[in-house]
Formats: C-alpha cells, sequence, structure tokens
C-alpha cells in the first residue's frame, strides 16, 4: 500500500498559506501602487520621473511578472472554496441575504465578539467572490496593457511608460475601467485583509469591531486618494502637489 | 406592547403579530412543501415559545416544534427566525417585526414542520472528533487530582458551555452545503479538549482533524457562526487559535506531545 506523500491536512494548510499570503502581498502591493500613481498629483514631471526611475533600473520588468504571477496564483488558490455549482452559490446567496436583512429589526445584544447584528459579512464575502471576478478580467487587461509599456522599449525604439500617453488614453475612456477596477480592488482587499486578520488572530491584539472600522477607513482613504490620482490622470483637474516640484515658487 | 433597543413603550393597543410558518412533514406522501399564515395578538414579554405554543393551542394541534428547557439550555429550539438562527425561547416578539417568518434550521436533516434532528449531526462530529478526554495512563484510583488553574479552567468552560442548538450549524455557508463541516459546534468542542491538560491528545495528533478538509481550513471566514451563537461564544477566537495550532503542530514541534 502506498501512503500519499503529503496528507490532505498538510495541503488544506498549505493552500490556505498561499491563498492567505498572495492576498496579503498584493494588498500591500496595491498601497505600494496608490503611491507610485500617485505620482501624478506632482504633475507629469513628478510621474515620468518615478516611471524612468523604476524601468532604468529594472525594478518595473521584475516587478510586474512577478505581480502578474500573485495575481494568478491568488485567483487559483483564493477561488478553490467558491462552490461550482450555480444552485450551490444561490443557497449561499440567501442565506447571507437572510442574515443581513433579518437584523434590522432587532438588536438583541452587542457583545464583545459579536458586535454586528445585523450580520453583514456572510454578503460581504459573496460581493468578494464578485469584486473577485472582475478584478480577474479588468486587472488581467491592465496587466498587459502595463506590462507592454514596460517590455516594448526593451525591443523597440519607444519610450516606457510615460505620463503623455498615460493620461491621454485614460481621458479618452479608459477611466471606465479603472474607475471599476479602482472601487472593486479597494473593496476587495480591504475587507481582505479584515477577513485574514479575523481568521488568524480574531483574540489577539485587536477587537472585531476595531478591525472592521480600521478596515473602513483604510477602504475610504485608498478609495479617495485613488479616485483623485484617476480624475488628474484624465486631466480632470490639475495635479494638486504640483507646488512640490516647482522648487517652493509659485 | 412594542421593545426597540432595549426601551419599553406600553400601549393600549396591542399588536396583532402574523407568523408565516414553514409545513412539511417528510413521512406523509400527501404532504408538500408550503407556508401558513397565524394571527396573534401580542402580550407583554411574548417570546417565540409562548406564541408557537399559542398557535398549537388555538389554531393547529398538528404543529410540530422541538422545546423542553424555555430557558436557553437545552438547545432544542433552534429555528430561522425572519431568517437569522436563533433560539425560540429567548427570542422576544417585540424585538421582531409584526411580520415573523419561522422556517426549520437548514442543514439539518427535517423531522417535521419547524423541528429538526441536530442529534445526528451533534452525534457524527462527536464520534469523528473523538469528543470525550483520552487518557493514555491507566485509572489510578488512590492518586490525587491534579491541580488546574482558575484560567485555565475557565477557559475550557468558556468553550463548554455550547448548547448544541446548532444555530452556527444553520448559519455556516459551508455546513449548509458540507454535511461533514465540523462548523462552529464542531470546532469549538475539538478546541476545547486541545485546551484541557487532562487530554493527552498533541498538537500533532489532532492535525489531521483540525487542518483537514472539514476542519479550520474549510471555514470561509464570513463569521455568521460567531453573530448568530445565542450562547455568544468566542467562536472566532476558537478558529484564529486552532488555525495557529495547525502552524506550530505543521512547522514547530510536530512530536511536541503535551505534558
Amino acid at each position: 500500500m502506498t501512503q500519499p506523500a503529503v496528507s490532505s491536512a498538510k495541503r488544506q494548510l498549505t493552500h490556505e498559506i498561499i491563498s492567505g499570503g498572495s492576498g496579503l502581498l498584493l494588498a500591500l502591493f496595491m498601497w505600494g501602487h496608490v503611491i507610485l500613481v500617485g505620482s501624478i498629483l506632482t504633475g507629469e514631471r513628478g510621474f515620468d520621473w518615478v516611471a524612468t526611475m523604476l524601468e532604468d533600473y529594472y525594478i518595473a520588468q521584475p516587478a510586474i511578472l512577478a505581480i502578474f504571477a500573485l495575481f494568478v496564483i491568488h485567483a487559483v488558490y483564493a477561488a478553490r472554496k467558491v462552490p461550482a455549482q450555480l444552485e450551490e452559490r444561490r443557497r449561499l446567496q440567501s442565506l447571507a441575504k437572510g442574515l443581513r436583512n433579518s437584523g434590522r429589526e432587532h438588536v438583541p445584544t452587542r457583545t464583545k465578539h459579536s458586535p454586528f447584528r445585523p450580520h453583514l459579512e456572510s454578503m460581504l464575502w459573496i460581493w468578494q467572490v464578485r469584486t473577485g471576478f472582475i478584478i480577474l478580467v479588468l486587472g488581467s487587461f491592465h496587466l498587459v496593457l502595463i506590462g507592454i509599456d514596460i517590455f516594448t522599449p526593451l525591443y523597440g525604439d519607444i519610450t516606457g511608460l510615460e505620463s503623455i500617453s498615460s493620461t491621454a488614453r485614460v481621458a479618452a475612456g479608459l477611466w471606465i475601467p479603472y474607475a471599476v477596477l479602482l472601487l472593486c480592488v479597494e473593496f476587495h482587499a480591504s475587507v481582505g485583509l479584515y477577513r485574514l486578520a479575523i481568521k488568524w488572530g480574531a483574540d489577539l491584539w485587536l477587537s472585531r469591531a476595531a478591525m472592521h472600522r480600521i478596515e473602513q477607513v483604510i477602504f475610504w482613504v485608498v478609495l479617495a486618494v485613488g479616485a483623485l490620482t484617476l480624475v488628474v490622470l484624465a486631466g480632470w483637474v490639475d495635479p494638486p502637489l504640483a507646488f512640490l516640484l516647482d522648487g517652493g515658487g509659485a | 406592547m412594542a421593545r426597540r433597543d432595549g426601551v419599553i413603550t406600553l400601549s393600549t393597543e396591542p399588536r396583532k403579530l402574523t407568523f408565516e410558518i414553514f409545513r412539511y412533514n417528510p413521512e406523509d406522501p400527501q404532504s408538500a412543501p408550503h407556508t401558513d399564515t397565524f394571527e396573534l395578538d401580542e402580550t407583554p414579554f411574548m417570546t417565540l415559545y409562548i406564541a408557537l405554543n399559542q398557535i398549537r393551542e388555538t389554531f393547529d394541534p398538528g404543529l410540530q416544534f422541538d422545546f423542553a428547557c424555555r430557558s436557553a439550555i437545552c438547545g432544542s429550539c433552534g429555528m430561522m427566525v425572519n431568517g437569522r438562527p436563533a433560539l425560540a425561547c429567548r427570542t422576544l416578539t417585540g424585538d421582531l417585526p409584526e411580520n415573523i417568518q419561522l422556517y426549520p434550521l437548514p442543514a439539518f436533516k427535517l423531522v417535521g414542520d419547524l423541528s429538526v434532528d441536530t442529534g445526528t449531526w451533534f452525534r457524527e462530529m462527536s464520534e469523528r472528533t473523538e469528543a470525550w478526554i483520552h487518557e493514555r495512563q491507566p485509572f489510578d484510583e488512590g492518586a490525587t487530582e491534579e491541580r488546574m488553574s482558575d484560567e485555565l479552567a475557565d477557559a475550557i468552560y468558556e468553550n463548554d458551555r455550547c448548547i448544541e442548538c446548532g444555530c452556527c450549524v444553520a448559519s455556516c455557508g459551508v455546513a449548509n452545503l458540507d454535511d461533514a463541516f465540523l462548523a462552529g459546534a464542531g470546532l469549538n468542542r475539538v478546541a476545547r479538549f486541545m485546551l484541557d491538560p487532562r487530554d493527552t491528545r498533541s498538537d500533532a495528533d489532532w492535525f489531521d482533524i483540525v487542518a483537514g478538509e472539514q476542519g479550520v481550513f474549510g471555514c470561509l471566514g464570513m463569521m455568521a457562526c460567531a453573530d448568530v451563537c445565542p450562547k455568544e461564544l468566542p467562536l472566532l477566537d476558537v478558529y484564529a487559535y486552532l488555525r495557529r495550532k495547525t502552524l506550530g503542530a505543521r512547522f514547530v514541534s510536530e512530536d511536541d506531545k503535551k505534558t
């Protein structure tokens, strides 16, 4: 008789670490991403300087490959728990909706362990699946687009990522998928971090109520900065931090 | 009378409550799943336990539902109250809107109407997790009992407060799709025995049950179990504790036995 090399339980643990770990890394990357793209808030010079630095020192090229790999790994491992059958998903949905809607009328207790009535987290999980699928489509598109920007200069006679082409195409209509992507990513990431923190450390540092509050602050702050970046990229608003690069003079 | 957010207002006009109750007898081939509607005048401090008994006495003696203790300790009156698992005996109608929908707990075998068989599920779970103290030494009746710290005894008691009503199982998305998932009640039981120094099973012994497909990593993190638990057990703490225990058993101390 042959023993399986790795037990099912060990595999489950490995899958959980991969899905949670890749999600955590991607969420952390998204905060870095906000700062990098946010360079447009200082004007086109700032943006181009960041882009050139990342390309000239060959940071951008391996980074985008690593992010793409993480992106695919996270999609594969996080999706392993999404029910395959439509009937099963409907079952989850009706359960989650019932729990969400039932709590509006009665608020029996709010305790340390369960501060939230009505119960929303089941519905949030379903929305994470929905936003996850949207991110899979729009995020792949975005990664390929930026990948072309980053890699073609290695072979062709054009510059890489630059503000002129980026702002032009965002203004031309790319802002629509980007706005959807931004909303989905920030929701998916902030709820995901909250869930990850509860899963591994609900009984450690912070209460669930505190973690929930932090999640909401992260969501709104990053969404606001991201939205501002997007409208500046589209050219609808002048870069608000342009004075930083003006040498202090007006 | 209405009770909203802890404020009790008395009015002369009692509310008229409308109960929409799921009816189905799986034993009867003539029976088809449907709902029946009953109307009752609300009385002060009315619970669903009182209301259901009135319905049975006044309208339909055939209505099936389970009760034993009417004080939230026997765990037999769990049901879906407006979409949320709750104990009927501890739910005041004053906390609910005028229209009350009652359904049996999902994820369990239906006995009839609002009555479900939670016993089979819990027995199966207990057998699979061997939910009893595992003692390797032969019993010595002359030996003095070993001391346990108050903190540890309290921690074990906290998990032991589970009344096996099945509300956590019914609220759990995974348990609704997979009969074998241990869910809040099962994993809480596992944590109780892992904490207990009298049980000689090590973290490594527990690993296959806790980290297995039907264990803690089957959990989607929807957190409903903790929110619906009538005994307010710290189920999320239990899950986090078990998750970290698996890390220890897998990567740190696979042979480390409890002392």
